[in-house]
């Protein structure tokens, strides 16, 4: 059980059937003693029916599941438990059993049939709820401990049975943090000090990266990735595997990677019912950051009209995979950016117009915005310090001004995206050409009764 | 059990534990010395003492029944009633109690389900008809003195069969199993009916197995009943281990080296035999099995390796009491001994379901 060249835990071609329903295809892999395996996957990509099938609970259709060389099939039941144990996600709420009765339970395929509790089973036991922190509370119930204790008098009960592998499904589930780096600190010391082959499903990537050596990553029942954390969490895998758009650190202390997710795919939104529409936002200086993350988390097709480089709404829209139209910092418009943000705004479904400060700079955009705020609703958002804003000798003012009448002025990002959940949007002043369109034929057939 | 005592009803505290355990087994050895001496036909307390002090042997003389002035006849007689049906209807009531407790304690673990119980699963009454279909087919009973037993057998087999496989295919909730044995029972009642219109003489006979009673107690009886309580309770009590187990879920008592399959069946097989055995001879006797676990567990906690034992010693005590009640509160009236037992069961049962409903979490 210590001796790491010895082979493991193997399993060969396993496919996982429930009637109808192909759970695992042709699973391969090992584990080696020492090792900490963590199994990824979301929900329902056989992470419990890889573990219940090597326990012996699922339906094997083919494959061999071995240990040591030897296929556990052919093992009896008690010989299989004193190879492998088995911490399942949950338990049913059971007795208030006393935490050393609880622990004993391991002790079943160890102990003769019919005869009363040994000495020894005793000794492992409360050696195992010393070493877990429960020395002095050996004849409390374990429906008096917390949740976090509960799970760990759970693995006392496991590691009773003292096999050589462990096998835990969804152990930190439920946890709080402190429990949970607990729990899986005690994991990895049975594994490196004590030369176990440990198999953990889990579904938090970070724990997984911290503390396995390995990472295997199950989709619909087959193995995408397998290899050292570093090496297979990535974004594409997340966004893979997940959907998930993520960004991939690391940690500096430590060097391991670690992922801040940070936006879910459009079908899996909470609602999709308001139409995407191609929004144009006019920003700056970090004027149209709230607006940008609003638009996109609700799936819209954002743009953003000219911006400096290296502005922070540049930047946000970057994170964001927005196309920004930029410029160089404190230089004049150039003609460049000018067209390609005029060709934006025409392509437009909705026009934003973000409370950025108003220079020089990008006075013209302003300009072009009121070209096109008669076609395209417009929506101004308003400054929380409009005397501050411009920056023009009173010329941004007067644009303002003009292209209030055209759009429909409204005080924040959340009354945007309202606004925009509408039926119809309006801009408030003067409706456009878009939805007049869409208005008319109603109002003629009131008319023609 | 999780479900009926919400994971919670720790055993009563230490010393009042060893209180209530005291009591208990004062109170039931208070009740088998008083036993011999209560029936329905009055005789002396002093009589029946020295009755019991002769022994079983034949009385020859008055000197056996101290204290009061008796023929040689009379004091025969009440020889008679001591030792033919009073010793052996307190021995049925023990044994049937034992059976009924431990079955209950059995059923409880196996099903995880603090409401079970041979009579509300249906497995009484199901042994009930199968004992009935005796007597409506005109069978001699004193020829079928064995076959009795067999038909109870086979009649109590149904319902522990389909309970069986409700239990798990139903995933055990406890309404789900109770409500099945209630089903069947009411099934098994009809039936009964049934059969008694082709041979209304036997509805006296029958109308004795609904409520129960040791009335027709012999010695014979007695033997076979206890043979069955030892076989039975015997290794009853040797699966207790096993029994705490499932109580984690078959799956992990399984990754833990538990035969499921083969413990769950064995168990439920063995209850339903010995449940039919004692239905044979003593009739329908409801909630005997379903209060005396619970009175077991306040006293020494979940362990079954202790509940299904000791829920026996109880189970023969609390019928044991319902009997002597039965032959005392309505004299000399002896009520069916199910009277008594349902008197308490029954507020019971119900305080255990309207608890189960009270406490949040308590999932079915």
């Amino acid at each position: 059980m210590t001796d790491p060249g010895a082979p493991g835990l193997t399993v060969t071609g396993l496919t996982v059937r429930y009637r109808t329903l192909t759970a695992l295809h042709g699973i391969s892999l090992g584990v080696r003693p020492g090792e900490v395996l963590a199994l990824a996957g979301p929900n329902g990509s056989g992470k419990t029916s890889f573990v219940r099938a090597v326990v012996g609970l699922a339906p094997v259709a083919e494959g061999r599941v071995e240990f040591g060389g030897r296929a556990l099939a052919s093992l009896s039941l008690e010989e299989r438990a004193r190879t492998i144990a088995w911490m399942p996600q949950e338990e049913p709420v059971g007795d208030n059993v006393p935490l050393r009765e609880y622990v004993l339970y391991g002790r079943y395929p160890h102990s003769p049939r019919f005869a009363p509790v040994r000495e020894q089973d005793r000794v492992i036991a409360d050696r195992l709820l010393t070493e877990l922190g429960f020395s002095d509370r050996a004849h409390v119930g374990i429906q008096e401990l917390s949740g976090g204790e509960r799970q760990r008098v759970r693995l006392g009960r496991v590691l009773a049975q003292e096999t050589p592998v462990l096998l835990l499904d969804e152990p930190t589930a439920h946890l709080d943090m402190g429990h949970q780096l607990d729990l899986l600190e005690r994991v990895r010391r049975l594994a490196h000090v004590e030369g176990r082959a440990v198999v953990a499903a889990l579904h938090d990537l970070n724990l997984a990266a911290r503390y396995a050596d390995r990472v295997v990553v199950l989709q619909r029942g087959r193995i995408v990735a397998d290899g050292l954390p570093s090496t297979v969490l990535s974004p594409a895998l997340l966004r893979d595997v997940w959907g998930v758009t993520a960004d991939l650190r690391t940690d500096p202390r430590t060097g391991l990677p670690y992922l801040i997710p940070r936006l879910i795919p459009a079908d899996l939104r909470p609602s999709a019912s308001p139409p995407f529409r191609r929004v144009h936002v006019v920003g700056g200086g970090g004027s149209a950051t709230p607006i940008l993350r609003a638009l996109t988390a609700e799936g819209h097709r954002v743009t953003l009209g000219v911006v400096a480089l290296f502005d922070s709404d540049a930047e946000t829209a970057a994170e964001l995979d927005v196309p920004v139209v930029a410029e160089i910092p404190f230089a004049p418009l150039g003609e460049e950016a000018r067209a390609k943000n005029r060709d934006l705004l025409n392509e437009a479904e909705v026009i934003v117009v973000a409370p950025f400060p108003i220079g020089p700079g990008n006075l013209p955009v302003l300009e072009d915005v009121l070209d096109v705020a008669g076609r395209v609703p417009t929506y101004l958002v308003e400054s929380p310090t409009p005397s501050a804003r411009d920056f023009t000798g009173g010329l941004g003012a007067s644009r303002l001004a003009a292209l209030r009448p055209l759009s429909r002025v409204i005080a924040n990002e959340r009354e945007l995206l309202r606004a925009l959940a509408a039926p119809t949007p309006s801009t408030g002043a003067d409706a456009h050409d878009a939805d007049r369109g869409r208005v008319r034929p109603l109002e003629r057939l009131e008319e023609s009764r | 059990m999780p479900r009926g005592r919400a994971g919670g009803a720790a055993p009563a505290g230490g010393s009042r534990r060893r209180w209530l355990g005291a009591l208990l087994l004062l109170g039931g050895v208070a009740l088998v010395l008083v036993s011999p001496l209560i029936g329905p036909v009055p005789i002396p307390v002093e009589s029946s003492l020295g009755i019991l002090a002769h022994g079983p042997g034949p009385v020859s003389s008055p000197g056996a029944c101290p204290g009061i002035h008796v023929s040689a006849n009379q004091c025969r007689i009440w020889a008679e009633i001591v030792w033919q049906a009073r010793i052996p209807a307190m021995l049925l009531a023990l044994a049937a109690g034992a059976i009924l407790g431990l079955s209950g304690a059995t059923l409880q673990g196996v099903f995880r389900n603090s409401l079970a119980d041979p009579y509300l699963l249906g497995l009484s009454t199901g042994a009930a008809m199968g004992a009935a279909i005796l007597f409506v087919f005109d069978v001699d009973v004193a020829q079928a003195a064995f076959a009795l037993p067999a038909f109870a057998f086979l009649g109590g087999l149904i319902p522990g069969l389909v309970i069986f496989i409700v239990g798990r295919v139903a995933r055990r909730s406890a309404e789900t199993l109770v409500l099945t044995g209630v089903a069947l029972g009411a099934v098994f009642a009809s039936l009964l009916a049934t059969f008694l219109l082709y041979n209304p003489i036997a509805d006296l006979q029958v109308s004795f197995w609904l409520l129960g009673g040791m009335s027709d107690a012999t010695w014979t009886h007695d033997a076979l009943l206890f043979g069955v309580l030892l076989a039975v309770g015997g290794v009853l009590s040797l699966l207790g281990r096993e029994l705490n187990l499932l109580q984690l879920g078959e799956d992990v008592a399984q990754s833990v080296g538990v035969p499921v399959q083969r413990v769950t069946l064995t168990l439920v097989l063995l209850t339903t035999v010995a449940t039919a055995a004692a239905v044979a001879f003593t009739g329908v006797i409801g909630f005997v099995g379903l209060v005396s676990p619970h009175i077991v567990r306040r006293v020494v906690g979940p362990d079954y390796r202790l509940v299904v034992p000791l829920a026996g010693l109880v189970g023969a005590g609390f019928l044991l009491l319902a009997w002597d009640i039965a032959q005392t509160a309505l004299p000399p009236i002896v009520l069916p001994v199910g009277i008594p037992t349902s008197f308490v069961g029954a507020p019971f049962f119900l305080y255990l379901l309207l608890r189960r409903r009270a406490v949040p979490g308590a999932s079915v």
